[in-house]
């Protein structure tokens, strides 16, 4: 029964990963980070089930607050982005080359 | 009594160290702003040397009321380093050898500070100068004064800088720069000698102390072939320091400095250095006569060498200069056949004679306008009527004409020479006795006598100022009468320089009957005389500019030796120098650290293709890296 929702868990979390690898555009890989944080949720949430804990709820709840947070910041940081090229490709902004 | 003379033995030294540095402390602070007047540092110089000379005299009537085997005194004022068995305290010693040079040291150095007073007086850098002066006479004192050989090898140096500091002085000129280096670097070649035979002494018998007391105590312990290799390499210093040959193509190019500097240079410091060195070791030389006989031999051809030279210059102190070369051989001549007394008395009397020639030769510098070139002076005799009798003075003197000071050393040295059974170095000596009349008198004539060659600057020749000539008439005196401090036996006088010398060099006395010695008497004044007549009929009258052929020309041009050294030496040196400088520098010494360099900018290169700038490559690398770690943790969990 847990082994399912662990494995929903690691599937969300594998298409997150994929979604920041493989997208360019910047509203995609921040929309993987965010379904990451919630496979994470999960996975915290059924463990906390496994234990007969109220930890993992915590930790769930905390995630949630900071996923907020951080949707503020990262939306302002897209427009400021914008602003700056005129559009959201990931391959523009390369300034970190060596 | 003995407790003021220690006291005064640690400050003599200081004296003229404490000016220099106060000097060289107030001219670097005020060199670009204000400057203190002349006069101030002209009163500052001259204190102390002549402090210097005030104690110098004390320790000398100290030490003279002693008995005669306890007149030593050692001052060790601290211990400068210890090593193992090498323990060296910066000692002062004073013992008849060394009282009597601190005591000519520091009187005519006294008078050349006076002396330069005027001669200086338009100096743009007058500070720095009187600086160096003080600096070059405390150099000297710690040479003579020092303890052991550690101690006198500082001053040593020390001299060696400050000859340096003041040839090069006229720093505009960039030939007199490159007088002040060869001065430096062919005394390094001499100082490479002095140290190694200081190295040998040391490693031979230095275990029981390294000072004169006890290196003399245990010269016996010393193998005769060690003994023999140390006298030869101190002797290779001397021959540095006090320019014998092969080394002595310094000390006519040090006349680049102003005049004053060559009288310290070539009367009371530096150039003395080695003869009172070899005086100082006299109890190693004495046990290999066969270095003895070297030092002679190289003294008298060094002697007959540079009295050849100096008949055919033109330039006052180029004669000047070779006829101290010329007196120095004399000397070694003297000291080689271990008349150590007669070679230190004639670097008395040739130190008051020899400085008030060329305090002579640099008033009538001082009155021409720095015009060197005899053949452009002439008659000076009306003008510079002080300056021409004391230099006649002095010429008698050098040329050995009695009773001038000159007269009694050289004889000395000469007497020694032949009674010893060295007849040859007898026979030279009186040859260069009368090239020595003869060049001597050829300057004083072409100079003072006869018309003057160039009419405007006669016209403005003047006398110098008594700063000047005062001391000139000072070491006129001096030059008149310090040879009856040695009269000999023969003239009813009791040799008071040589008895008071006995206790510090071992001296081997040569006695022949008083007819062989009215025999070498007679020779030298013959000689003399004729080298006076020879000068006298051929510039007396007035001479024009020689033209030189055939020897004369391979004479006045130094029969090519420095040309020779250039080509032999300094080329060769020049050439390994250009070779390490643009092949073996850059491909072998560099070689490493061109290829560490290489190979940071190689890894530096690799690395740089991972980093593309794109953030969705650095998510991949973080989840490798994340993927890499849980595996490694899943797997130590397991």
């Amino acid at each position: 029964m847990i082994i399912n929702y662990l494995t929903l868990s690691i599937i969300l979390f594998c298409l997150g990963i994929l979604g920041v690898i493989s997208r360019r555009n910047v509203f995609t890989v921040f929309m993987s980070i965010e379904l990451m944080l919630n496979a994470a949720n999960l996975a915290f949430i059924t463990f906390a089930r496994l234990h007969v804990s109220m930890d993992g709820h915590v930790l769930a709840m905390l995630v949630i607050a900071v996923a907020a947070a951080e949707a503020a910041l990262a939306l302002a940081v897209v427009i400021l982005l914008h602003k700056h090229k005129g559009v959201l490709d990931t391959n523009i902004f390369s300034l970190l080359k060596g | 009594m003995e407790q003021t003379a220690h006291f005064y033995l640690g400050l003599i030294p200081l004296m003229p160290l404490i000016g220099a540095v106060l000097i060289g402390l107030m001219h670097v602070t005020t060199c670009r702003g204000h400057r203190f007047p002349d006069k101030l540092y002209a009163v500052l110089a001259c204190i102390g040397p002549v402090l210097a000379c005030i104690m110098a005299f004390q320790v000398f009537t100290i030490l003279k009321t002693l008995p005669v085997e306890h007149r030593i005194l050692v001052h060790k004022v601290f211990t400068w380093f210890s090593v193992g068995e090498l323990n060296i305290s910066m000692g002062f010693m004073a013992d008849p050898l060394s009282s009597l040079m601190i005591l000519f040291v520091t009187f005519i150095g006294s008078l050349i500070h006076i002396y330069s007073i005027g001669y200086m007086a338009d100096d743009k850098t007058y500070a720095k100068f009187f600086g160096y002066m003080n600096l070059f006479l405390g150099s000297m004192l710690i040479l003579v004064l020092g303890d052991g050989p550690v101690v006198m090898f500082v001053g040593w140096e020390g001299v060696g800088l400050c000859s340096y500091l003041l040839i090069s002085y006229y720093n505009e000129d960039s030939s007199n720069v490159l007088a002040g280096n060869k001065a430096f670097i062919v005394n390094r070649i001499g100082d490479l000698g002095f140290v190694l035979g200081m190295a040998f002494l040391f490693w031979a018998i230095g275990a029981q102390g390294f000072d004169y007391i006890s290196l003399k105590a245990n010269a016996h312990l010393l193998p005769q072939a060690t003994a023999m290799l140390v006298c030869l390499l101190l002797f290779v210093g001397a021959t540095g320091k006090s320019a014998q040959i092969p080394l002595y193509v310094w000390l006519p190019d040090a006349m680049a400095g102003p005049t004053p500097v060559s009288a310290l240079i070539h009367a009371a410091t530096m150039v003395t250095a080695g003869v009172y060195m070899v005086a100082r070791f006299s109890f190693l030389y004495v046990t290999v006569p066969d270095a003895g006989e070297i030092v002679a031999w190289i003294g008298i051809l060094t002697a007959l060498v540079s009295a050849i030279y100096g008949m055919f210059q033109d330039d006052i102190k180029k004669v000047l200069a070779y006829s101290t070369v010329s007196q120095l051989g004399y000397m070694f001549a003297g000291v080689g056949v271990a008349a150590y007394s007669a070679g230190i008395f004639h670097v008395f009397t040739h130190a008051f004679f020899k400085a008030l020639l060329f305090l002579g030769a640099g008033s009538v510098i001082y009155a021409m306008h720095h015009e060197q070139n005899i053949w452009k002076m002439g008659g000076l005799k009306k003008k510079l009527p002080v300056t021409y009798l004391t230099m006649l003075v002095g010429a008698l003197a050098l040329s050995g004409c009695p009773p001038f000071s000159g007269f009694f050393s050289k004889d000395e040295i000469l007497f020694s020479a032949f009674a010893s059974g060295h007849k040859a170095i007898w026979a030279i000596g009186v040859l260069v006795a009368g090239m020595t009349a003869y060049y001597t008198f050829r300057m004083i004539f072409v100079v003072f006598h006869g018309e003057p060659h160039s009419k405007s600057s006669y016209d403005h020749a003047h006398e110098p100022p008594p700063v000047m000539t005062v001391p000139l008439v000072l070491l006129a005196i001096g030059a008149l009468l310090a040879g009856f401090f040695n009269l000999p036996e023969l003239f009813g006088g009791h040799q008071m320089v040589s008895s008071w010398l006995e206790p510090s060099v071992l001296d081997h006395h040569a006695h022949a009957e008083a007819s062989t010695e009215w025999m070498v008497m007679g020779s030298s004044v013959l000689a003399f005389v004729i080298g006076f007549s020879i000068a006298y009929v051929k510039f007396a009258k007035g001479a024009q500019l020689p033209v030189f052929t055939g020897f004369a020309k391979f004479a006045y041009n130094k029969f090519y030796i420095d040309e020779l050294y250039d080509m032999l030496f300094v080329q060769p040196y020049k050439s390994i120098g250009a070779i390490i400088w643009k092949d073996f520098d850059p491909n072998v010494t560099d070689g490493p650290r061109k290829a560490i360099s290489w190979l940071y900018g190689a890894i530096g290169d690799a690395f740089r293709l991972v980093q593309t700038g794109y953030v969705r490559v650095y998510a991949i690398y973080m989840v490798i890296g994340l993927s890499l770690i849980s595996l490694l943790i899943s797997q130590t969990l397991n």
